[in-house]
């Protein structure tokens, strides 16, 4: 749950950047001649809303309406009482308590006299949600999600890069130090660095080279132990996975290591990604064999058709 | 912990002969975990995992990430399949259901395509099962309970922590940071945390900005560390250097209004009474206005696998109190003497009354 710093530094993420991704929805609706685009953003699938507007919420769900031509319009479950700090923090101008997203859009729909209305991966939308949707009188479209948000742009890939030297610096600081920790005791370590440093979430997984990377235990940080930190620094995901051996690998993975592909910037915080050639940030987890157990090592990558590059 | 809790899995098999349901799903999705949780108690790393209870007891599971597959199949001790599309898993998973009758725990937060794959293979759309599991999860078992005890123990240390360490000069952010590490380096799995700092402009808790502490700042928080998956809380006011008059006052309508939920709280009673009681004694001192939606959002809320469980506490939700249910009673709103303030403790409802968990002085703090 996000309870670091959320903010917009405008200096790392110029106004210029989101008006420029904004202009693109534009043209989607244009393209599409739908009134409005619409993108559903919550705890966890806040990664378009953030994108286009750098709303970001710490709870509840929301919708971000985009009227064709203007300014993007939030409809919003969280109480009026921190719109004055939503408004700090995102280009949002304009919030609209919604309780239900949808009811507030069709009477945006009614007020505005909009027919027709694209919708951000329409089946994606949680069920309950979905349902209000199609029983209204709107014709709503199915915008596909790779049509607002393609190749990364070079300041998403910065701010990703940005948030994986986060990660990467608390572990070569603190990894060295840390057989006989318990891991909780490592993880409490990395958090106070990150948040202190801005973090915005993060998310720590330890293998003690038995099994899987998995919540922290209790278990000693041992030889065998490997760290995954997944750091988020506004709204942008890195994920760094040393481990106290110090083992590395080339990435992408040769004979004999498993390899996981992760996209960062996706629908979700992270998915499983299984096209290798696809323009986006990724997160590169290789298993490494390590006698019987194995260790795990790896980084956040931006990938595309000429390969991989390290951020 | 047990990861499968046969006394939870019996509670649902006798829901399913109940409702006639032959397939009961639990989705979580990474916001809410806990629909997935309640029957497999294991915090998983994909986007999505579905586990499938079937009649005869069977439990099977569908993961979206393969680190998750070796945890939930020593959880289940049956099947699991991995799968980056959810969907896929679906539709092999329930391959064989035939005409079985699904319900699914969380399927309002389920992806429509996800409820549409379930009718596509089964010929019928699945019920909501959600309401149903909440209410069984209402009631704590005892090893639930003791979850929530450590929780809660571990609310009261972070608290301390916060205490320690808020000072004047340090930003929000900081003393987030330094709270958050310090439950996480004691064993919370997560932990649900909103502050703010100021004077009367303060109407509400959000995430931490960048805003320094300053002399005369109420700072306000409510902590939720989570232990094996059960979260407790602890809602508390510091004051940066002596606190003024008005602050004083704001906080004793505080401590009587949640006193007042703890004296009335028992099995039997009406939740929409634990809000009014507290909402009364904001009119008895003439601030009755602020106990409405402007100020406040709700009066406590039940506590389990998600901080935020239902019924909140409000007056106009009716509900009946069970024995062993966890409820914070919080009646955090704003008042014009002293901005937002937030004050509670997570109570455990006992055979005649209620017991706090929460062992941190009730008073408001100074640092």
């Amino acid at each position: 749950m996000k309870r670091g710093l959320v903010s917009w530094d405008k200096s790392e993420l110029p106004v210029d950047e989101l008006a420029g991704r904004l202009a693109a929805v534009h043209a989607v609706a244009r393209k599409k001649s739908v009134d409005a685009v619409v993108l559903y953003s919550d705890v966890w699938r806040s990664n378009d809303a953030r994108y286009l507007s750098n709303y970001m919420p710490y709870w509840n769900r929301a919708f971000v309406v985009v009227p064709r031509d203007e300014k993007p319009l939030l409809l919003c479950a969280l109480s009026p009482r921190v719109y004055p700090w939503i408004k700090t923090v995102t280009t949002h101008e304009t919030i609209l308590p919604s309780p239900s997203p949808p009811a507030n859009l069709f009477k945006l729909c009614a007020e505005r006299g909009w027919k027709w209305v694209g919708v951000v991966d329409l089946d994606g939308l949680p069920a309950d949600l979905h349902a209000e949707m199609v029983a209204g009188k709107v014709e709503l479209v199915d915008i596909p999600h790779h049509e607002i948000r393609s190749a990364p742009t070079e300041v998403e890939v910065w701010m990703h890069a940005r948030a994986a030297r986060m990660a990467r610096e608390v572990l070569e600081k603190e990894l060295p130090a840390a057989k006989g920790q318990t891991d909780h005791e490592l993880i409490g370590r990395l958090e106070r660095q990150l948040r202190r440093a801005g973090a915005e979430d993060v998310v720590v997984l330890v293998s003690d080279g038995e099994g899987p990377p998995i919540p922290a235990e209790g278990r000693t940080v041992g030889a065998h132990t490997s760290i995954v930190v997944a750091n988020e620094y506004n709204g942008h995901w890195a994920k760094v996975t040393r481990n106290v051996a110090g083992v590395t690998s080339r990435l992408p993975a040769r004979d004999g290591v498993t390899e996981l592909r992760e996209i960062l910037s996706g629908r979700y915080s992270w998915e499983t990604l299984d096209d290798a050639k696809v323009a986006a940030v990724v997160s590169l987890q290789l298993a490494i064999p390590d006698g019987s157990r194995h260790l795990y090592y790896g980084d956040t990558c931006l990938q595309g058709r000429e390969g991989l590059r390290v951020l | 912990m047990l990861k499968l809790n046969p006394q939870r899995k019996q509670e649902f098999l006798e829901l399913m002969a109940q409702r006639g349901w032959d397939l009961l799903l639990f989705y979580g999705d990474t916001w809410r975990k806990d629909h997935f949780r309640c029957l497999v108690s294991v915090c998983f790393n994909g986007p999505q995992a579905l586990a499938v209870l079937t009649k005869e007891g069977e439990v099977r599971a569908v993961v979206t990430h393969p680190w998750d597959v070796e945890p939930v199949k020593t959880a289940t001790g049956g099947s699991v399949i991995c799968v980056p599309r959810l969907v896929d898993g679906l539709k092999t998973t329930l391959r064989d259901a035939g005409k079985a009758v699904v319900a699914i725990n969380g399927l309002e937060q389920m992806e429509a395509r996800f409820v549409r794959a379930v009718k596509e293979v089964t010929g019928a759309a699945p019920t909501s099962a959600t309401a149903a599991v909440e209410e069984i999860r209402r009631v704590k078992t005892q090893e639930e309970l003791e979850q929530i005890r450590k929780a809660a123990e571990l609310a009261d240390r972070g608290y301390e922590q916060f205490v320690r360490v808020a000072r004047a000069g340090m930003t929000e952010f900081e003393l987030v940071a330094e709270v958050e590490a310090f439950v996480k380096a004691h064993g919370a799995e997560d932990n649900f945390m909103l502050v703010a700092s100021g004077g009367t402009e303060v109407t509400a808790m959000k995430p931490p900005t960048a805003r320094k502490l300053q002399v005369g700042d109420s700072v306000i928080t409510e902590l939720t560390p989570q232990i094996n998956g059960y979260y407790a809380q602890i809602c508390r006011t510091l004051i940066i250097g002596p606190p003024s008059e008005k602050q004083l006052q704001s906080y004793a309508i505080f401590a009587e209004a949640q006193q007042a939920a703890e004296d009335l709280l028992r099995p039997g009673v009406d939740i929409s009474d634990v809000a009014r009681v507290q909402n009364d004694v904001f009119r008895k001192h003439g601030y009755g206005e602020y106990t409405g939606s402007q100020y406040t959002r709700v009066r406590g809320h039940n506590l389990g696998l998600y901080p935020d469980e239902l019924p909140h506490v409000l007056e106009n939700t009716h509900y009946t109190c069970k024995k062993d249910m966890v409820i914070i009673c919080h009646p955090n709103t704003y008042l014009p003497l002293s901005g937002y303030m937030v004050f509670g403790d997570t109570l455990v409802v006992t055979d005649t009354g209620c017991v706090s968990l929460s062992k941190t002085a009730k008073r408001l703090f100074q640092a």
